[in-house]
């Protein structure tokens, strides 16, 4: 019974290259291995942040003060951040349904519109750290007084933003595998999650850090 | 199966991405509002948890995955954060108390 169970599996996921969808719905967790081992990255990865966002909300918590936020940062260039992420999030899931249809060169049209979205988000977080580091912001001081807002600010965006960074590269790699048709629709929807995942964060951070 | 029709929506993206704004908007808009602190910190962070439900049940697809996987992620992740983000936080008014005085 177990062997017969093992087989069919190892058979399930030499085949899940081929066809993931089909194949997939008889794999344990309904979904490909593939998607799988991005789902348990994403959980990995989501505890780095939560664990950076924790060791803020500690900081914060056990500072006396906390800088004026409106004072430090430009909240309409954030707020436009915050839409360009959004926004980038849909193309991609655009380009997610596109390939679904196996529509693959407008996959790879919406992929460069996401692409815009990031470079965009990224653009304007270099000018925010510019900005800041030119005002005096440092990992360890900072002109507004509590030392270790400098830290939690450039930890968690930095981190944050080297995640977009290498999103970018992903879908740069993926778009351009589609172009020379080499690209399949899983491989869209895996790049995919990872950039929704990279969307779900800033939503924290947003809150988080610049609002609350 | 269900995912095939799913993976398809262009209309499920748009419409996320509306209220997702939407969400925004509000977010940003209260902060301009005299508002008492414990109902700005709740309305903000609610709407902080309903933005990452939609961008995980809807760009993420978790919605139309079994039920296994949203528990793996739910409980693996979002679980774990909001222990180690609620121990955290006590341990940090403690660390205040003791340093006031």
């Amino acid at each position: 019974m177990d062997i017969a169970r093992n087989q069919t599996n190892s058979l399930s996921v030499a085949e899940a290259d081929l066809q993931p969808v089909e194949q997939a719905a008889s794999l344990p967790l309904g979904v490909s291995w593939q998607k799988l081992m991005i789902w348990i990255f994403i959980v990995s990865d989501g505890l780095l942040f939560a664990g950076l966002l924790a060791g803020y909300g500690f900081v914060r918590l056990a500072s006396p003060s906390w800088p004026d936020l409106s004072e430090v940062f430009h909240l309409p260039m954030i707020a436009f951040m915050t839409f360009l992420l959004i926004s980038s999030s849909a193309t991609m899931g655009s380009a997610v349904a596109a390939a679904g249809r196996a529509q693959l060169r407008t996959a790879a049209r919406f992929i460069l519109c996401t692409m815009v979205g990031g470079l965009g988000f990224l653009g304007m977080q270099v000018y925010e750290w510019t900005s800041l580091i030119r005002e005096g912001a440092r990992l360890d001081s900072n002109p507004w007084g509590v030392p270790t807002f400098g830290a939690s600010f450039f930890m968690i965006t930095g981190f944050h933003g080297s995640h977009v960074l290498s999103g970018l590269v992903i879908l740069g790699i993926v778009a351009w595998r589609l172009k020379s048709g080499r690209g399949t629709s899983q491989g869209v929807e895996l790049a995919g999650l990872y950039w929704h995942f990279v969307d779900l964060v800033w939503v924290f951070i947003f809150a988080l850090f610049y609002l609350v | 199966m269900e995912n095939a029709t799913h993976t398809t929506g262009y209309r499920l993206y748009w419409r996320t991405w509306l209220v997702l704004l939407a969400l925004t908007a509000v977010m940003l808009g209260i902060e301009f509002l005299a508002w008492p602190e414990w109902l700005l910190l709740t309305v903000l962070l609610g709407a902080m948890l309903v933005k990452a439900a939609f961008i995980a049940g809807n760009f993420m697809h978790l919605r139309f995955e079994r039920p296994v996987l949203i528990w793996i992620v739910a409980v693996g992740l979002f679980a774990t954060a909001l222990v180690l983000i609620l121990f955290l936080a006590l341990d940090a008014r403690h660390v205040l108390r003791l340093s006031s005085g």
